[in-house]
């Protein structure tokens, strides 16, 4: 087994305080960067690469009348000045800043010197030590079900660092939830499972073509790796993103639920998410642009609908 | 989870005509109070004020509607209000005279539907009567006695414009903040008050010795306010029953007889049931508005007090519970129609259409300790939620025994209705009650809150919080700091009047800098209290109450009235709100010039003074670099913690003749708004004009971290030393509170805070998507309540301005 360093680093695209969706009670939930999937409806696409990236917030810029530090940095002239318009806070005329992204390689040079955080980094390194302090401080506010949440991006991706905040938190008596989408070796589920209490677990389509598809690997090592943490006395709560078109179908409900009833007393709970498109603004930071323009939330009888069927099977279930 | 229920069909009528109320202001008050000050011009005060109070109450309208279960008007007409001119309505003779803001509309009346106050119409004739008495009034208000002489040194430190007081010693309003003591008129009655206080007149006949002079006057005047009080509900009670003969549904008329002999009994006699105890509640309230124009008569404890009497009626079956609940709607309803008509430059702080009626619910039990929750306490969330009523202000008293089914209900409420409850903690407020104002435990176990925010003892105290007269008190602590740092002038108006505390660029070191922000502060604030002391000494002369003192645990034991110090329990207070605006201040400028040397003192004073202007790079600097408080970070905090600390430090050392105890508080109305709007540019980044921050919040969009951080931030200083009230106003997107889940964890976080010695929270659950929309297209938002800091209002009707200072606190999201 590989040698934990003490003052072992992280990379985290945010830490949130008081999260109340990522597990059971009132967390901390710690977001990682870099992921192996690239699921078309990603909430948080700034989080897929484990590279920075230079995220863009519109609203923040003051403007290069005021400012404009940021042109005469950009060592690849990737920023130019745009038409003047009128500012959305106070109607006078502002002029804000292009980004060509084609020309952009990421050094971050404009991030330094941006007064406003409207160019800031897509994430940050952080030390074991500070990411724990920034954990256990809010230590009374958990309460006996909450603690800590470690998800991504794919946290199991960073291994090292997300076995380390696991341990460290679980040796404080944190409870320890790990968010992820079961992509990530087999040997590293079992590593950690002693420090983990919950696996907020994402199944997200049983087909294995149209996983591909839809999240761009097949679906054969996520499904192994449920049975195995089942098998290894970890807990699951397993997430389904419902989402219209894509997996939104009786026929993968059932087959998910089907899944699930192998998987015996693992399974805590099954969450049926309504898929929602409010993450559309964050690929615009980081220049792209969202690929699910088509597609509607679930109406609240379909989402019913799954749920029953979720019961029927004597399955643990809620819409979330 | 919570479900609230439909109300009826007569309360629906009632709360539509209250929701969409237009105020008619009448003169007969005015009529009846002028003819009884000229027929008793040399009467001394205390007695000229009760005889007034009883010739207004012999000659007043009372009506009776038809969807009236709880009957009582303040003005002649249902929803009306009468005027207040012996303290000064000045505002309303300009303006009628003027008729700028007033127009006649097709119903044949004047209407004011400017914003800055509720809208009101007024006759032609009522509007010539009311000009008829002007001349009057003009020399004999109490604000007129207060204006005529001041103390050495007022005017010049009035200039300054940081006195919230202004440059007058105006006076517009009564000190009336405070719970009276319903308890005691529902369960004693006039008739007993009345004898109490005629015994000792009998009993001292031609025998006045010392200070018994001032004795009998006292006990008079509370002889004849029992009698205005017995008169007034009398004709109420033969209201009803004209009612009644006219009445043809045999089922309203047995309800109206039963009214009209409950207002028989009642008007001297104590309640026997739980419909004549919150009837008789109503009626004093109404004797004490006839009294004055008293600003913020809170209920109390309401569940408490009307409980013992709905236990009665469920257990001999006179009485069901959806019965009950009605009498409960009809009853806040009714509160709603009290809306006194006053000057729109209080109204822009103190809120449009606010009624000043909080009321305190939960808690524990006064001789036990032991959670003290039962069905009224449901039935006025109920209330509130079913009929999304954004007033009064219901306060629930959180203690380590409140039970889950309560906080489920009561988060259900503040999801519906923005702000309300606020949450209090028992487990602090109790305990530093006996600590800081030495209140007796089983007294301090039955506080209520009034106003916005403030403490008091449940009708034994006379508290006069927030200030005496609604608008004394330091104004903006902004501007208390940027003259500290401008050596005594202030650089929002250009005034001298403070100390000479040198520049900011001269002062050396940050300890300076503090220094020189503690002075200014001391100064500025002993001067506030001075004024509040000279016109407290004053007012009181001019103003006695005996409506109020004859309900007031002391007063009829001592023979005094409340406002010298007849009470049980004095004290007086005033309220610091922004002071986060202050301490992020002073943040900045230890970090950007002191600690990282990012820029000069004088680069700083240059970018303040320049409304940062020329120097957008810095203020994006300061907003995003300096450490702000309300992030659990102790650079910041512990600045808040100082700043506190030397507010209620300078407190400590302040009294009146009255009362021993000038409690500090950190709360406001909309203060923060109106304060902002007259102060500079700050250090902390903020620019001229902008709201400061509010109450004891984190500067607006400034807490980054989430509301553990925001509560970890507040709890850097001792809430408990805050008893004139405390309030941490936080916005909570819907989204995190979307599943049942959730709901628990925001009850888990707030006990958590609490356990960690908070003293309050207040929630407003909207998001800053939903405010927008509701800007475009006002009348699809129409219910949409939200809470500006101490009150909570109809979005649509607070002012641009203050709708965007909610729009722009920090929303506490949950992905
Ligand atoms: S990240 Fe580097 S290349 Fe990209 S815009 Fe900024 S300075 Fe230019
Ligand atoms: S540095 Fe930042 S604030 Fe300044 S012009 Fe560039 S993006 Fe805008």
């Amino acid at each position: 087994m590989w040698l934990m360093s003490e003052n072992i680093k992280g990379r985290v695209y945010d830490i949130q305080g008081y999260s109340v969706h990522d597990g059971p009670g009132i967390r901390t939930t710690v977001f990682l960067m870099g992921c192996p999937l690239t699921c078309l409806w990603c909430h948080s696409p700034e989080s897929q690469n484990y590279d920075f990236q230079l995220s863009w917030f519109d609203m923040r810029c003051i403007g290069t009348v005021k400012c404009g530090l940021c042109i005469n940095v950009c060592p690849n002239s990737a920023l130019y000045e745009r038409e003047p318009e009128k500012s959305l806070i106070d109607n006078s005329t502002i002029t804000k800043i292009n980004i060509d992204r084609s020309k952009c390689d990421n050094c971050l040079a404009c991030t330094k010197v941006c007064p406003a955080n409207a160019l800031v980094p897509s994430g940050y390194d952080i030390s074991l030590e500070d990411v724990f302090k920034r954990i256990i401080k809010d230590k009374k506010y958990y309460g006996k079900d909450g603690g800590v949440t470690i998800s991504g991006g794919e946290p199991m991706e960073q291994f090292e660092f997300t076995y380390a905040i696991a341990k460290r938190c679980k040796e404080s008596n944190l409870t320890v939830c790990v968010d992820t989408t079961g992509f990530a070796p087999g040997e590293n589920y079992e590593k950690i499972l002693p420090y983990v209490d919950l696996f907020l677990f994402d199944l997200k389509h049983m087909d294995p073509k149209r996983s591909r598809n839809f999240v761009g690997v097949d679906n054969e090592l996520i499904l192994e790796n449920a049975k195995l943490i089942a098998k290894n006395g970890g807990k699951l709560q397993i997430r389904i993103p419902t989402i219209p078109k894509l997996n939104a179908s009786m026929e993968n409900m059932m087959k998910t639920a089907d899944f699930c009833k192998d998987l015996g007393d693992a399974v805590t709970m099954i969450q049926l998410l309504p898929y929602h498109n409010m993450g559309t603004t964050k690929y615009l930071r980081i220049g792209l642009n969202y690929k699910l323009v088509n597609v509607d939330p679930p109406s609240d009888e379909e989402m019913q609908s799954y749920l029953d069927l979720m019961l029927s099977y004597d399955l643990p279930a809620q819409i979330h | 989870m919570y479900k609230f229920r439909s109300a009826t069909d007569r309360i629906e009528l009632m709360h539509q005509l209250v929701r969409d109320r237009v105020i008619p202001v009448d003169t007969e008050r005015v009529a009846a109070l002028t003819k009884s000050h000229k027929k008793n011009a040399k009467v001394p005060p205390i007695i000229k004020t009760a005889l007034a109070t009883y010739d207004i109450c012999s000659e007043m309208t009372c009506r009776v509607e038809d969807f009236e279960i709880i009957v009582g008007n303040i003005g002649k007409e249902f929803l009306g209000s009468g005027m207040w001119p012996e303290w000064d309505a000045s505002w309303l003779w300009q303006e009628l005279e003027e008729m700028k803001l007033w127009e006649l509309w097709d119903d044949g009346l004047y209407h004011r539907t400017d914003p800055s106050g509720v809208h009101m119409s007024m006759s032609r004739e009522e509007i010539n009567s009311f000009m008829s008495f002007r001349d009057f009034w003009k020399d004999n208000t109490v604000t007129s006695y207060m204006d005529s002489w001041a103390p050495e040194g007022f005017e010049e430190v009035a200039g300054l414009g940081i006195l919230e007081m202004g440059s007058k010693m105006r006076t517009p309003i009564h000190t009336g903040h405070l719970v009276a003591g319903y308890e005691k008129i529902i369960n004693t009655g006039y008739h007993t008050i009345r004898k109490q206080a005629q015994d000792w007149i009998d009993a001292h006949k031609g025998n006045l010795m010392g200070n018994d002079v001032d004795k009998h006057m006292f006990y008079k005047s509370a002889v004849i306010i029992c009698d205005a009080a017995i008169n007034m509900i009398k004709h109420y009670g033969q209201a009803c029953f004209d009612k009644a003969n006219l009445c043809k549904d045999e089922c309203r008329k047995a309800e109206l007889m039963k009214m009209g002999n409950g207002l028989m009994w009642i008007s001297e006699n104590p309640a026997r049931n739980f419909w004549e105890a919150c009837q008789a509640t109503i009626m004093y309230q109404i004797l004490l508005y006839q009294e004055a124009r008293h600003p913020a008569l809170a209920f109390g404890r309401f569940d408490q007090y009307t409980w013992p009497f709905l236990e009665a009626d469920l257990k001999s079956g006179s009485i069901t519970m959806d019965e009950a609940q009605e009498i409960v709607d009809a009853f806040f309803l009714k509160s709603n129609c009290f809306y006194r008509a006053s000057n729109p430059k209080i109204a822009a702080y103190t809120g449009v259409g606010v009624t000043y009626h909080h009321t305190t619910i939960g808690g524990v039990n006064r001789d036990t300790g032991e959670d003290a929750t039962n069905p009224v306490t449901y039935m006025i969330l109920e209330t509130v939620g079913r009929l999304k009523l954004h007033d009064p202000t219901i306060s629930l008293r959180i203690n380590k025994n409140t039970p889950d089914k309560l906080w489920d209900c009561a988060i259900e409420t503040t999801r519906l209705v923005g702000g309300l409850p606020l949450f209090q903690n028992d487990e602090v407020i109790i305990p530093s009650l006996v600590k800081e104002l030495e209140f007796e435990l089983r007294d301090a176990r039955d506080y209520g809150i009034i106003g916005c925010q403030e403490i008091v003892g449940c009708g034994n105290d006379y508290p006069a919080g927030n200030g005496l007269h609604g608008k004394a008190g330091l104004g903006s602590h902004g501007n208390v700091l940027m003259t500290a740092l401008n050596n005594g002038v202030n650089p929002s108006n250009g005034k001298k009047g403070g100390l000479q505390t040198g520049y900011l660029y001269d002062m050396k070191t940050f300890d300076d800098v503090k220094s020189a922000y503690k002075t200014q502060f001391d100064y500025l604030h002993k001067w506030s209290v001075t004024i509040q002391n000279y016109v407290e000494n004053l007012s009181t002369f001019y103003a006695p109450s005996a409506a109020l003192s004859i309900s007031i645990e002391g007063c009829m034991e001592s023979g005094k009235d409340c406002t010298v110090g007849g009470a049980k329990y004095n004290s007086y207070g005033g309220t610091a709100t922004g002071l986060a605006t202050v301490s992020d201040s002073l943040a900045a400028i230890k970090y950007m010039v002191f600690d990282k040397k990012l820029c000069t003192a004088k680069e700083l004073y240059d970018a303040v003074m320049a409304n940062w202007n020329g120097y957008e790079v810095l203020q994006q600097q300061v907003l995003s670099l300096v450490p702000h408080y309300g992030n659990d970070d102790p650079y910041a905090d512990e600045l808040m913690a100082w700043v506190t600390d030397i507010y209620y430090e300078n407190c400590c050392e302040c009294y009146s003749k009255r009362s021993k105890y000038y409690k500090a508080g950190l709360y406001g109305a909309a203060q923060h708004v109106v304060q902002g709007s007259v102060t500079i540019a700050t250090p902390d980044g903020r620019n001229t004009g902008q709201p400061l921050a509010d109450a004891t919040s984190p500067g607006q969009g400034r807490d980054k971290n989430g509301p553990i951080s925001v509560f970890k931030s507040i709890c850097c200083f001792d809430h408990g030393r805050y008893m004139d009230g405390l309030a941490l106003n936080l916005r909570i997107h819907p989204s995190a509170l979307s599943t049942e889940e959730a709901k628990i964890s925001l009850r888990d976080m707030t006990k958590a805070y609490f356990e960690n010695q908070g003293m309050e929270v207040q929630y407003n659950v909207v998001s800053s998507d939903t405010m927008r929309a509701a800007q475009k297209d006002p009348k699809s938002y129409k219910d949409l309540v939200v809470r500006i800091a101490g009150y909570s209002a109809y979005f649509n009707e607070l002012p641009t301005t203050m709708q965007n200072d909610v729009i722009s606190r920090t929303e506490m999201n949950s992905l």
